[in-house]
């Protein structure tokens, strides 16, 4: 496994708005390692989500290439990406997105199943992956009666639970406070150390600065800067949860 | 538990609409049907609780329905007593007759059409339907006595005791029948002798279709292969639950009703797809978030597809319970007021496979409603 988990060169996506263009990515280049929490800063508009939605298969950029595991994502055939995405990826939103009708362990279950375990398979993996997030005792608890940062932990252990080599979330604390947030940060960022995944969070929380190993700040579709907080790390043999 | 199960248990109020809809759909259908079977099976009572194995009816008629003349040439019946195995026959004579009442002082006089059915008297005849208690067989033996059901006394506007006149010959009624409602048409049950007496039924060389009791009932349909074997053409058997399924078909097919039915089901069709597809698209629309992260997660499009179609598939399962249930609970409405229904297997059937198909079709409609769950759109 390469050191290199994604990279991206030249990103350009436009949006339609009336009859004139918006270029939101002009041209970015991006790179994230394995083992390293890399911080997406910027203010709203930056095109900072855009960036995450092109590099995680979400969405089409108009030009420009994304290396995944290496592996060319945009010329991939739409069901290979969806195919790519559920063995490779985790997300992690803002709105948790949770099932109302489910319990945590069916939320991360329901994964599973689509990944290909069975059904005792699947069960025992999300069992493991809630207990990773601390929520080992609220197994069965629905969304209605968990707390929102309960709930961003069940999404966490969502994303988690298919170990995924990417992770991608969408500023995972914003609707927490602040206890909560340093928990799910702790979270995103032992993804990274012991799991070897690289994790993508976009954020405008200077709070998860201090988490980061990476910050990049971008502005206007172009990043501004970035800059290594702390020396790449790469674990040579990944925990595998579960493994 | 399935997603689309979980989903459907845990938010039942947002399907519940769906379900009435489907109930209702279904309700319209069956309803209509039951009532058109009670029909059938009022009119024909008095022949499916007799004794006969056999009907002897002639050879084109292919049902009591509206088949044209039921007469069979008198020579027939003696015909039959030539197989071993035939115990007894009888013909069913009925006739139709002008009913008028002797309205009490102030009530209202009643003129009307009756059907007038017939039986014989004695004991364990083939022609006396099983269910007829001693009394009514006793009562029934008096010359112009009548046996009237319960539920047509008020129409024909007399009680047990009076006197009515049918064709202008007074007779009088004798005995309340249970169990013999007719809500297309009146009917009034005497014996055959009486029927004579009053110048009805079949006559000169004529009798109407024949009874028959076979010595082994459990033989019945290797007899009725070899009278028909031996018709030569001038007659046909049945067994009796063929010729009353033969009775419910050809209701069925009688223009108005299949108009009536057809209209039904097109209704039923439409008011069911319109509302459970409604319902459904507004059910997804309220979870596509959640949709649109599974995607994210790389959940496929076809298997998210899957799993609105399996939702719409057990709101169906659901709406046909919610459909039996209305439907009982129609049924013991319409006995408690005295009027027969019944439920032909293939119509319950056929109603099953249309709400299966409407909750299905719904669900194929809604099915563009997953196109708004674009993940990247959970990205902001």
């Amino acid at each position: 496994m390469s050191a290199i988990a994604l990279e991206a060169h030249g990103l350009v996506k436009r949006f339609k708005t009336g009859r004139s263009y918006v270029e939101v990515l002009k041209g970015v280049d991006f790179q994230a390692l394995h083992g390293d929490v890399t911080m997406v800063m910027g203010p709203s508009g930056s095109g900072k989500s855009t960036l995450v939605a092109a590099l995680s298969g979400l969405l089409r950029p108009d030009s420009g290439m994304v290396s995944a595991l290496d592996q060319k994502l945009w010329d991939l055939k739409p069901g290979r990406i969806d195919r790519f995405r559920l063995d490779h990826c985790g997300f992690i939103f803002q709105g948790f997105n949770l099932f109302s009708a489910l319990s945590a362990l069916q939320q991360v279950a329901v994964v599973l199943k689509y990944k290909g375990y069975s059904k005792s398979e699947a069960r025992d993996r999300a069992e493991l992956a809630l207990t990773e997030v601390g929520l080992g005792h609220r197994l069965n608890q629905r969304p209605a009666e968990l707390s929102g940062g309960e709930k961003q932990r069940v999404a966490i252990a969502r994303a988690l639970a298919k170990d995924p080599q990417l992770l991608f979330a969408d500023e995972p604390t914003s609707a927490l406070d602040g206890e909560n947030g340093q928990v799910v940060t702790r979270l995103l960022q032992r993804a990274a150390k012991q799991h070897g995944a690289a994790v993508i969070c976009v954020t405008h929380d200077p709070r998860l600065e201090a988490f980061a190993d990476r910050i990049i700040h971008i502005e206007d579709g172009l990043i501004l800067d970035d800059r290594r907080v702390r020396p790449a790390v790469i674990p040579t043999t990944p925990d595998l949860i579960g493994a | 538990m399935s997603l689309a199960l979980a989903t459907l248990i845990h938010e039942w109020r947002r399907y519940l609409a769906a379900v009435i809809a489907l109930a209702f759909s279904g309700l319209l259908i069956l309803a209509q049907v039951g009532m058109f079977t009670g029909i059938v099976k009022g009119a024909t009572a008095t022949i499916d609780r007799s004794r006969a194995d056999l009907m002897i009816m002639p050879p084109k008629m292919e049902s009591l329905i509206n088949s044209g003349s039921s007469a069979l040439p008198r020579r027939i019946q003696p015909l039959l007593y030539m197989h071993p195995e035939v115990a007894e026959v009888a013909s069913f004579d009925g006739d139709g007759a002008r009913w008028t009442n002797r309205p009490e002082p102030g009530k209202k006089a009643v003129t009307t059409f009756v059907q007038v059915n017939m039986v014989d008297t004695r004991a364990g005849a083939v022609t006396l339907p099983t269910d007829y208690s001693e009394t009514v067989r006793l009562a029934l033996m008096e010359p112009y006595a009548i046996a009237i059901d319960r539920t047509a006394l008020k129409r024909l506007g007399v009680k047990l005791g009076d006197a009515a006149a049918l064709n202008g010959r007074t007779v009088r009624v004798r005995a309340i029948l249970d169990g013999y409602p007719d809500i297309n048409q009146a009917s009034v049950v005497i014996s055959r002798d009486t029927m004579r007496m009053l110048g009805m039924g079949e006559k000169s060389d004529k009798t109407g279709p024949l009874m028959v009791r076979l010595k082994d009932p459990s033989r019945t349909e290797i007899v009725r292969d070899q009278l028909n074997a031996n018709a030569k053409g001038a007659y046909r058997a049945w067994t009796r639950p063929e010729l009353a399924k033969a009775n419910e078909g050809a209701l069925m097919q009688e223009q108005i009703i299949g108009i009536f039915l057809g209209f039904s089901v097109f209704l039923g069709f439409l008011i069911g797809v319109g509302i459970t597809s409604q319902t459904l698209r507004g059910a997804i629309l309220a979870n596509i978030k959640e949709f649109a992260s599974l995607r994210a997660l790389g959940v496929s499009m076809g298997s998210l597809r899957l799993v609105v179609v399996e939702l719409s598939f057990w709101v169906g399962v659901v709406g046909l319970a919610a459909t039996a249930l209305f439907t009982f609970g129609v049924y013991l409405l319409a006995q408690s007021g005295g009027m027969p229904m019944g439920f032909p297997i293939p119509w319950v059937v056929g109603v099953a496979i249309l709400l299966l198909t409407i909750s299905l079709a719904s669900g194929l409609m809604a099915l563009g409603i997953l196109k708004h769950s674009q993940p990247a759109d959970l990205l902001r």
